[in-house]
């Protein structure tokens, strides 16, 4: 289980959205999560908001384009990369997610789905071996949403998490609205997904809401969280006591009040759940 | 089908035009009630397509403008298709965008647009290029009368010199500001422009020909102050007046770093 130490409380993802608004009114937000990709730049105003910012409030960087279970060789430039950034940002701790984005040959810049099958599982967990000896510390991988499932699956995408977890020794950041997006589009319980996975492994949490087309949802980052996606999270809590959770938006972008309004819920659901137990920060 | 087998059945299915799958990728998916193959699938493609077009519009405002909605997504199909992403980050997507205009599109405003398409990337090149260590006034000023002579120096990294023969820098501007957007027509004398950032800001501004040789020569060639001053003399300039004055407008943009190597 998460200690009151290794637990940092209720964050926002970091966009360039919200750079002056963060560094006008330094708003009680116990950390940001950055996008990686975003700061694997040379110079200018990125860099300029990650230093300011990450001297006032502890960081987790989160990538997009690691494709730890892609069909190409790891690309050992972008991993160099990303541990430099780690140095200047010192991290929390290192994530992406369990996906592939990359094609043999082409990037594909999505977050596709892998087939649950023993083969993944090896391909994948070698992957993230090699990748935690490159950044010399635990990868945290994300459950993604879907909109495919393959014939060839042999596990359900939660016992493939966990073998995952116990083969390789990666973290897991539950994504709360991923397993209800995946949930609703493939047709199983999502509960019985949150509830199968290694709990001491879960190192983060993420909300977000989606955009729902009546039979099946799209993950858009672009609206609130949603009601089933509260009541799921509460629900989680119970089970795992206090676990660092962040909301993420990435489109439609409110007022940043707005956003702090939907932070403030989660950490009052939080500390009316966690009563009695150890709190995040 | 083997996990290889099927990932690059889906990459080419994702790079391929048609939305409707090969019958092997079809057989090795399942749907549910809720949401069929067929439609998992086109979420994926279009997706894919989508989120392309969306960064090119962001990189290339003013190209997008002056093509209108239609004409720049079936451009920037055109060039996908021709020049599927190699770079992780989707930063670089635009990276040959300009080049591929000029080989693809025909016509008598092909010249025009490649150079617009230009003078945006080089701006999404100065926005997140290196700091560097721009030179202060003060600093030089600091230097010992000996040491002038010998001062060398470089460009700071997001500088850029772009030559522009039509009136590129007026599109770029209206499609920046929401301004009325020009016709593009050819400048009466070509012009350099010269782009750069200072912190976090991108400036441009003109560069007439003896400001970018003595520029090019001190900040490209190598030359030290006392060889721009030589170099002027021999146009029979004012000299030490006219290379001391451009410097200090450089260094007060910001412009130049002390030449290392």
């Amino acid at each position: 289980m998460p200690t009151e130490t290794s637990c940092l409380g209720y964050g926002l993802g970091l966009r360039s959205h919200y750079y002056e608004a963060i560094l006008e009114q330094r708003p009680a937000v116990d950390w940001f999560e950055i996008v990686s990709e975003n700061y694997l730049v040379d110079g200018g105003k990125a860099l300029y908001y990650l230093d300011a910012i990450g001297e006032q409030y502890p960081l987790v960087m989160h990538g997009v384009s690691l494709s730890i279970g892609g069909p190409h060789a790891l690309d050992r430039d972008y991993l160099q990369r990303l541990k430099q950034l780690a140095q200047r940002v010192q991290p929390a701790w290192i994530s992406d997610h369990l996906c592939w984005s990359r094609g043999n040959a082409h990037q594909l810049h999505d977050l596709l789905p892998l087939p649950y099958s023993e083969e993944s599982l090896q391909h994948v967990a070698a992957r993230v071996r090699q990748v935690q000896d490159v950044l010399e510390r635990p990868l945290v991988l994300e459950n993604v949403s879907s909109y495919l499932r393959t014939a060839s699956d042999e596990f359900s995408e939660w016992e493939f998490i966990a073998r995952l977890s116990e083969l390789s020794g990666c973290e897991l950041l539950l994504d709360v609205n991923n397993v209800y997006v995946s949930a609703r589009n493939h047709g199983f319980d999502p509960w019985q997904f949150i509830s199968a996975l290694p709990a001491q492994r879960i190192r983060q949490i993420h909300l977000a809401g989606h955009s729902d087309y009546g039979d099946y949802v799209i993950d858009t980052h672009d609206q609130p969280v949603c009601d089933p996606v509260w009541q799921l999270y509460q629900r989680t809590l119970e089970l795992l006591g206090p676990v660092a959770t962040m909301i993420e938006r990435d489109d439609n972008y409110p007022p940043f009040d707005e956003l702090l309004g939907e932070l403030h819920k989660a950490r009052e659901l939080g500390q009316t759940t966690l009563q009695g137990r150890v709190q995040c920060a | 089908m083997r996990l290889n087998d099927w990932q690059l059945a889906l990459e080419a299915y994702l790079l391929g035009e048609r939305v409707e799958p090969d019958s092997a990728l079809h057989a090795s998916l399942l749907g549910s009630p809720t949401l069929s193959v067929e439609q998992g699938l086109q979420i994926y493609h279009h997706a894919y397509r989508a989120r392309l077009q969306e960064v090119l519009r962001e990189d290339f405002p003013a190209v997008h403008y002056w093509l209108g909605d239609e004409q720049f997504e079936a451009l920037v199909s055109a060039y996908f298709k021709a020049n599927p992403s190699r770079h992780f980050s989707l930063r670089w997507l635009g990276e040959r965008f300009a080049d591929f205009i000029g080989q693809h599109l025909q016509g008598g405003q092909t010249e025009a647009l490649v150079e617009l398409a230009r003078l945006e990337w080089a701006f999404t090149l100065a926005f997140d290029a290196a700091q560097g260590e721009p030179l202060s006034l003060a600093q030089v000023a600091g230097l010992a009368p000996e040491e002038w002579p010998g001062l060398q120096v470089s460009l700071v990294p997001s500088a850029q010199c772009l030559p522009l023969t039509y009136n590129s820098l007026a599109l770029w501007q209206a499609a920046k500001t929401g301004a009325a957007f020009p016709t593009s027509t050819a400048l009466a004398q070509p012009m350099l422009c010269l782009l750069w950032r200072r912190d976090l800001l991108s400036h441009y501004r003109s560069l007439d020909s003896a400001e970018a040789d003595a520029l090019q020569g001190m900040a490209v060639h190598g030359w030290n102050f006392a060889r721009l001053c030589e170099q002027l003399a021999a146009h029979g300039e004012d000299v030490p007046l006219r290379a001391a004055g451009w410097l200090k407008q450089w260094l007060g943009e910001g412009l130049l770093q002390r030449r290392t190597g």
